[in-house]
């Protein structure tokens, strides 16, 4: 096996530490990243492997019950659901604290209003997600292999269009935070303006620590206008920082391996199209593909061989249409794959180290 | 009595301090002006989805919330209505 090219470039040990398995619904994402997570465990990393889906099924697999808290499975292999309505719960609580000395009380109760209104606010949960997934790519990536908590992260995700809508809101909220910053910058240019012109009057602005103490009375051009001027652009600087931190961890393809999963019939085909070109535009990494329930070889009776004929012109499209991207094959298993034993078969097929996978087409 | 050159002199400067007076205070007028309006745009952005203006980044304009809503009020008032104009969006 060779480390420098798909699948066995995902083990060698400058591989890349962010892992996302993505497809069609029901294709094997959750089967993929487990037995994927398994062989990186076995080659000795340390790994957690994270379900993004609302509809979490990563425990089943294993048989375990997992929360938003890693859990171990086995050595070198944790594993978590994520909880983004826990998550933005917690991001309510920081906003409460940080509005403390900010807002006049008397708005305290329509601020919290707001709060829970945006609970259910649509793209809450998204974004909360997201957040989870950042946080824990910058946490990964900040330390070297070896030295943090985790060498590798392997993300189950939900079914295609969650996931890309998913990872194209670093992008489309960075725009966002530039967009805001821009009128600030503008208003701070007008203000500077105004000071030039007042011969400077307006340019004292109240030291670190007693920002926002007079909040109470609003009035163009007053020190305590710059003080909250100068928060708001430090939460705006905070926020795009955190984005372009994520699309730049997204983007960079010795850091951050995309895995599509589907399998060889017709829809699944086409939405795979579809993605993967959604992918290249945003320019993600598209590391390789598996195409997973391949009617295993052998004699299959006079009712499978129709279907097999059927799958080869299936097969023929996806090594016609991806043919630019690293492709294993997974074929289809008696049973379904449940339980550490099972996971493990699928992992060996996967690194191509078990007969029965199909070379890769 | 035609008056003396220092007269003329101090009359004149008058003159222009006045006329500097008027030319700035115009335009510092027009620049707090321009400033405002920008604020209040900003305000506004942050505050769409309680205008109904559908924002995907409505999640993340939340921590934003506490340091425009002096400004909302204030600008309400402002465009002459006593109260909140936003049903969904209540600062007095
Ligand atoms: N190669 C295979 N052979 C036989 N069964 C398989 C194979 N791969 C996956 N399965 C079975 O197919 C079902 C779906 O697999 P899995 O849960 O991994 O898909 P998924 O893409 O994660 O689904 P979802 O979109 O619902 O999260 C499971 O019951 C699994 O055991
Ligand atoms: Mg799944």
């Amino acid at each position: 096996m060779t480390r420098s090219v798909f699948p066995g470039s995902l083990l060698a040990s400058d591989g890349p530490r962010i892992l996302f398995v993505g497809g069609k619904g029901g294709v094997g994402k959750t089967t993929t990243a487990s037995a994927l997570a398994l062989e990186l465990a076995r080659a000795g990393r340390r790994c957690l492997l994270v379900s993004t889906d609302p509809a979490h099924s990563l425990g089943d697999i294993f048989g375990v019950e997992l929360t938003a808290t890693p859990r171990k499975l086995r050595g070198g292999l944790h594993a978590l659901e994520l909880d983004p309505d826990r998550q933005v719960v917690r991001y309510l609580d920081q906003v409460r604290e940080n509005m403390q000395g900010l807002v006049r009380p008397a708005m305290y109760h329509e601020i919290e209003r707001q709060l829970e209104l945006s609970r259910q606010a649509p793209g809450a949960v998204e974004a909360a997600t997201m957040d989870r997934i950042s946080q824990l790519m910058a946490d990964t990536v900040r330390r070297p292999r070896g030295e943090g908590d985790w060498d590798v992260l392997v993300f189950d995700t939900a079914p295609t269009g969650h996931t890309l809508r998913l990872l194209s809101l670093p992008e489309i909220m960075a725009a966002w935070t530039d967009g805001l910053l821009r009128t600030r910058q503008r208003s701070d240019a007008w203000g500077r303006a105004l000071e030039r012109l007042s011969g400077g009057r307006a340019a004292e602005a109240p030291g670190e620590g007693d920002e926002l103490s007079y909040i109470d009375q609003v009035e163009e051009g007053g020190g305590h206008q710059d003080a909250r001027s100068r928060r708001i652009r430090e939460v705006l600087l905070e926020r795009r920082r955190k984005f372009t931190r994520a699309r730049r961890l997204l983007l960079d393809p010795a850091v951050t391996a995309f895995i599509w999963v589907l399998i060889p019939e017709k829809l699944p085909i086409l939405e795979s199209e579809k993605a993967i070109r959604t992918l290249d535009e945003h320019r993600v990494p598209v590391a390789g593909m598996v195409v997973n329930r391949v009617l295993p070889r052998g004699d299959l009776g006079a009712f499978l061989e129709s279907r097999r004929a059927q799958e080869e012109e299936y097969l023929a499209r996806i090594r016609k249409h991806f043919s630019r991207i690293p492709r294993i094959q997974v074929p289809l298993l008696a049973r379904d794959v449940e339980g550490m034993e099972t996971l493990e078969q699928v992992g060996r097929i996967l690194m191509g180290g078990e007969r029965g996978s199909p070379p890769p087409g | 009595m035609t008056p003396s050159r220092d007269e003329i002199k101090r009359r004149l400067e008058h003159a222009m301090e006045l006329l500097r007076e008027f030319y700035e205070g115009r335009h510092r007028g027009a620049l707090a002006r321009s400033r405002r309006d920008e604020d209040d745009l900003f305000m506004l952005l942050v505050l769409s989805e309680s205008m109904g203006i559908p924002n995907p980044a409505s999640y993340y304009t939340l921590e934003l919330l506490p340091l425009v809503m002096d400004r909302f009020h204030e600008w309400h008032l402002r465009m002459g209505m006593e109260h909140s104009p936003l049903d969904g969006f209540r600062c007095c």
